[in-house]
């Protein structure tokens, strides 16, 4: 069973993340009578406008069309404004405005997480925000509280919707399907414009921002305040260390067959199904077959969860991703062959250069080669994502595998090296069909990266670039000193910006 | 309309004086396909009307998936109203192909044998005989030969033969009816298109590929058709034809990978050139000069017959030689086809059902799995059979309290069962019927173990039979 790691047991809620940009009715909302903001909300909310650009993976040296994003801002201590990372997601200009007098200036990105979805920018002119007040964080909140979202009206007014948190757990985050603390409120949002960020709010203190909304069922899902504390404690300091992850998948234990198997008579604890190799429990010697019973003293029950002391019952990830910083040390209670051990477990956040495909690419441009009208590029998701919402079914399904076993492979595997599509051209003739097939070597040399490729690519044998593939049709040569040739002709007829991007 | 009306009528007039009206006869076919979801259960009961074609032998010639599945069939000739009971002499899946018999030989007497002819030329005119969309009496189309090719057979859907299209519609009804020319037959209708993908396309199947079927079965058995086992490609690339050391003489295919358990395996290597089969050249376009045509090099092979030998020159590391190849069967590949005239295997044990992946099964079941998915599609290529002969999947879960906590795994691939790896479905059956306190269940990838008390499988077993309607507990 493939399953994400770490967060493999969660039982992650089901619903549509239908981002409120995508709702449906505009119609005029009645101010909520209670629980009326104070002053200071408005004093510190701004429209921040985002034109977003994202790469063509299809055609990595070209961008596809701009499109812009509106949402809400809200100013924190520093003079910082904190919004959610997907709204600045490959930016280009991002704008803030002041909603009563529409005064706008702009803004850059200063620390962005796309784990947690959070970026915190700063304001070009620092005396944009003289006047404004920033706002503080709310860690009170409970299932059963009553929380505000705010909009912005047409007219620079804040609208407010009154909602109630009807629950409190960890839950997927959008870009990396990350498990972190999510605060769920039911609300009776309306769509307005601008709406792609919006805070939520409790006697003028933030308790979270709105980052996706089911108008069906009226529920928003807030990123919460224990995450965004721990990235504005991670933003602070100088070297962003982000979120850490264990590097362990786990199953509950609520078979009773495999209780007793196993030899486990505590209550709780969880089947530790897959350790990623180089990963921070693998570090510290957790197995597979491990049942972890308890983390740093609190117990850890058959699903997963432990008895938080603000929010109840939640996922256990929630210490050791969201109360515990990279380069803390948690420690587990093991049941291990019928004993009990303690393994202590220094985090770590992802290496993300590690990784084999990666969920996201943004912010930077896709690597890629081309050599006499081949076209190489690294294997990532959203190459695979260009094939539309039922990729892992229609895009190339040795890469979808790829993508999907990725952490099966062998650890010094690198990056999938693959050809993306030929550019026909004279050197290509009898090539044309070629696409996603996997490179193994070029010259007779391994091919971990692009880098391997552009470096082996300089040490033609007899003449020839010998590309070797790992399926049909096996080898494809190149004429090396023709395609030295052509290349500006190749350039030119395919409006190339440069043969390769590393 | 009334036109054609009045076309066919008087064609069909005609007819009843020609040979052909004494040798077509209509099939009756009443047939039961398995059920892949709940595969104790016999499976539905279905009709159809096909056509076939007397040959010598007192034998009736048809499409192979006229009669698949067949628990009963009949047969009637043109103009007499009586359907007699027929059986199954061969059936070869592979080609689309099956020759029935009449054991009444009253049944014939008065009808005429059709004689086999050769290929038709291209733009000459046949005429396909049949019982298109059901009806009882014998309608006839006439066509020009459009096209000579290789197409897959989809009745298999996995085996490619030399195929001939032709412009006249082939529909439900003419399959297994003789298409014909000069009074000779020239090919067996077999499939087409429906109407919103192509138009006047039909596909008949050669008198090569007959006459390879009934050269098959005179040792009275069917072999499978042989392979290659090994995939080549084109080689027009100027570069790539300089690198291999071959001369710019449009000569020659590149070898892409050669299939473990296949004929060529051990002899042939990924990267060897193949200029020559059976002395006839490969041009680089992967065809062969072969009856004043170019067909693809695959013909060669397609009339050969197991264990028969094919030669093929090669260049190897820029030095000619020649290799010779004895001819096999093509497993692994039959896994992707599809296989009829054979009940689903399956284990259950604890209300969990064992069965392994085969094309049925995919096409019955549709997984969205992953990995199952990726060990099927890549069975041959990532050479997945080695280990695994049989992909076994844990199908699907009888609900019952012994098993809840089984449901995530649906689907999922059996990697080993207390400690054994499972390598078939036989495997499945061995280690349940071995007794253990515990059936620890291992999935391939990561995920925890299923485990089943052995007391508690007991204590559940007739229990989950009867609840649920199974009357096999295994097959075989």
């Amino acid at each position: 069973m493939p399953r994400p790691l770490f967060n493999a047991a969660i039982a992650f809620f089901v619903f549509s993340a239908l981002c409120l940009a995508a709702m449906a009715g505009v119609t005029p909302q009645p101010k909520a009578p209670a629980d009326k903001p104070p002053e200071s909300s408005n004093a510190s909310i701004l429209r921040v406008n985002s034109t977003n650009q994202a790469y063509d993976f299809f055609r990595p040296w070209t961008k596809k069309a701009p499109y812009s994003r509106r949402g809400l801002g809200t100013l924190i201590e520093g003079g910082r404004i904190l919004v959610t990372a997907e709204l600045i997601a490959n930016s280009t200009f991002i704008e803030l405005e002041k909603a009563a007098t529409a005064e706008k200036s702009s803004a850059t990105v200063e620390r962005v997480d796309y784990e947690s979805n959070l970026a915190v920018l700063r304001p070009t002119d620092p005396a944009f925000i003289a006047g404004m007040k920033p706002m503080a964080l709310d860690r009170g909140v409970r299932v059963g509280d009553r929380a505000t979202v705010l909009q912005l009206e047409p007219n620079g007014e804040i609208a407010q919707t009154l909602g109630t948190v009807t629950s409190i757990a960890v839950g997927p985050y959008p870009l990396d399907n990350m498990g972190l603390l999510l605060f769920r409120l039911s609300a009776p949002m309306q769509q307005r414009d601008g709406s792609f960020t919006l805070p939520a709010v409790r006697d003028g203190k933030l308790l979270g921002l709105l980052m996706r909304y089911d108008a069906r069922s009226q529920t928003a899902d807030l990123i919460s305040s224990p995450v965004i504390e721990h990235f504005l404690s991670e933003a602070g300091k100088e070297t962003y260390g982000g979120f850490a992850r264990a590097g362990l998948a786990f199953a509950t234990t609520r078979d009773p067959q495999l209780r007793r198997y196993i030899g486990l008579t505590e209550p709780g604890g969880v089947y530790v199904t897959d350790v990623m190799t180089g990963g921070p429990g693998g570090k510290a010697g957790l197995r597979e077959g491990d049942v972890l019973l308890a983390v740093d003293g609190k117990a850890i029950d058959q699903d997963g969860n432990y008895e938080d002391a603000e929010y109840g019952r939640i996922a256990f990830s929630h210490v050791t991703n969201t109360l515990t910083h990279p380069g803390d040390t948690v420690t587990f209670r093991v049941f291990r062959e019928g004993k009990s051990l303690e393994v202590p477990v220094k985090m770590e956040s992802r290496d993300r250069s590690k990784i084999v495909s990666e969920s996201y690419v943004v912010d930077r441009a896709p690597r890629y080669v081309v050599l006499g009208g081949v076209v190489f590029m690294e294997l990532s998701r959203p190459y695979l994502q260009e094939w539309g919402g039922d990729w892992p079914k229609e895009a190339p399904q040795r890469l979808v595998f790829y993508d999907a076993f990725q952490n099966e492979l062998p650890e010094d595997r690198g990056k999938i090296v693959f050809i993306s599509q030929i550019l026909p051209s004279p050197d290509t003739i009898g090539y044309e069909g070629l696409d996603n097939l996997v490179v193994s070597k070029v010259n007779g040399q391994e091919i971990r990266s692009l880098d391997d490729l552009a470096e082996a690519a300089k040490h033609p044998v007899n003449g020839f670039q010998k590309i070797e593939l790992e399926e049909d049709p096996g080898v494809i040569f190149l004429d090396a000193a023709a395609i030295e040739s052509n290349k500006d002709k190749l350039i030119k007829k395919y409006s190339l910006p440069a043969l390769q991007r590393l | 309309m009334f036109r054609i009306f009045i076309a066919v009528f008087f064609a069909t007039g005609v007819l009843q004086a020609s040979p052909v009206a004494r040798s077509l006869v209509r099939i009756e076919a009443t047939s039961q396909e398995p059920d892949y979801k709940a595969p104790w259960n016999p499976g539905e009961v279905s009709g159809g009307v096909g056509a076939g074609f007397i040959i010598s032998g007192n034998r009736i010639m048809t499409n192979a998936h006229v009669v698949s599945n067949a628990r009963f069939l009949t047969v009637s000739k043109e103009g007499d109203p009586k359907p007699r009971p027929a059986r199954v002499l061969f059936i070869a899946h592979d080609c689309d192909l099956a020759l029935l018999t009449v054991d009444d030989p009253a049944f014939f007497k008065e009808t005429a044998a059709l004689d086999l002819g050769g290929i038709p030329a291209i733009e000459s005119v046949v005429s396909v005989y049949g019982y298109p969309i059901g009806g009882n009496r014998l309608s006839v189309t006439q066509g020009i030969v459009s096209r000579i090719d290789f197409q897959t057979y989809s009745h298999s859907g996995m085996d490619s033969h030399l195929t001939i299209q032709i412009d006249a519609a082939i529909n439900h009804g003419n399959s297994g009816g003789p298409v014909m020319q000069g009074g000779k037959v020239v090919g067996v209708a077999f499939q087409g298109y429906s109407g919103d993908v192509a138009q006047n396309v039909g596909y008949m199947i050669p008198t090569p590929v007959i006459r390879r079927f009934l050269k098959d079965v005179e040792d009275g058995h069917y072999d499978r058709y042989v392979d290659l086992a090994l995939s080549y490609q084109t080689l027009f690339n100027p570069a790539a034809r300089k690198a291999l050391g071959l001369q710019d003489d449009d000569l020659g295919v590149l070898v892409g990978s050669v299939y473990g358990g296949g004929s060529s395996d051990g002899i042939v290597k990924a990267g060897d050139v193949l200029t020559a089969i059976d002395g006839h050249p490969i041009s680089s376009d992967a065809t062969i000069p072969m009856d004043d045509d170019s067909v693809p090099l695959a013909e060669v092979v397609e009339r050969k017959f197991k264990g028969e030998v094919v030669t093929l020159d090669v260049v190897r590391d820029g030095k000619p030689g020649k290799l010779k190849i004895p001819l096999s069967d093509p497993w692994p590949f039959n896994l992707h086809s599809n296989v009829y005239d054979e009940d689903p295997r399956f284990v259950v044990f604890g209300g969990l059902i064992f069965q392994p992946a085969d094309q049925n099964f995919m096409t019955a079941h549709q997984p969205d799995d992953l990995r199952l998915r990726y060990m099927f599609d890549f069975f041959i290529e990532d050479k997945i059979y080695k280990d695994r002969p049989e992909i076994v999947v844990l199908s699907g879960i009888l609900a019952d309290p012994v098993n809840v906590y089984a449901n995530d795994f649906r689907y999922a691939v059996v990697d080993e069962i207390n400690g054994t790896k499972i390598k078939r479905l036989a495997d499945v059956a061995a280690e349940f019927a071995k007794p253990a306190d515990y059936y620890v269940i291992k999935m391939a990838g990561a995920g925890r173990p299923i485990v089943l008390e052995r007391k508690a499988v007991e204590e559940a077993r007739k229990r989950i039979l009867s609840r649920y309607a199974v009357t096999r507990e295994q097959n075989p």
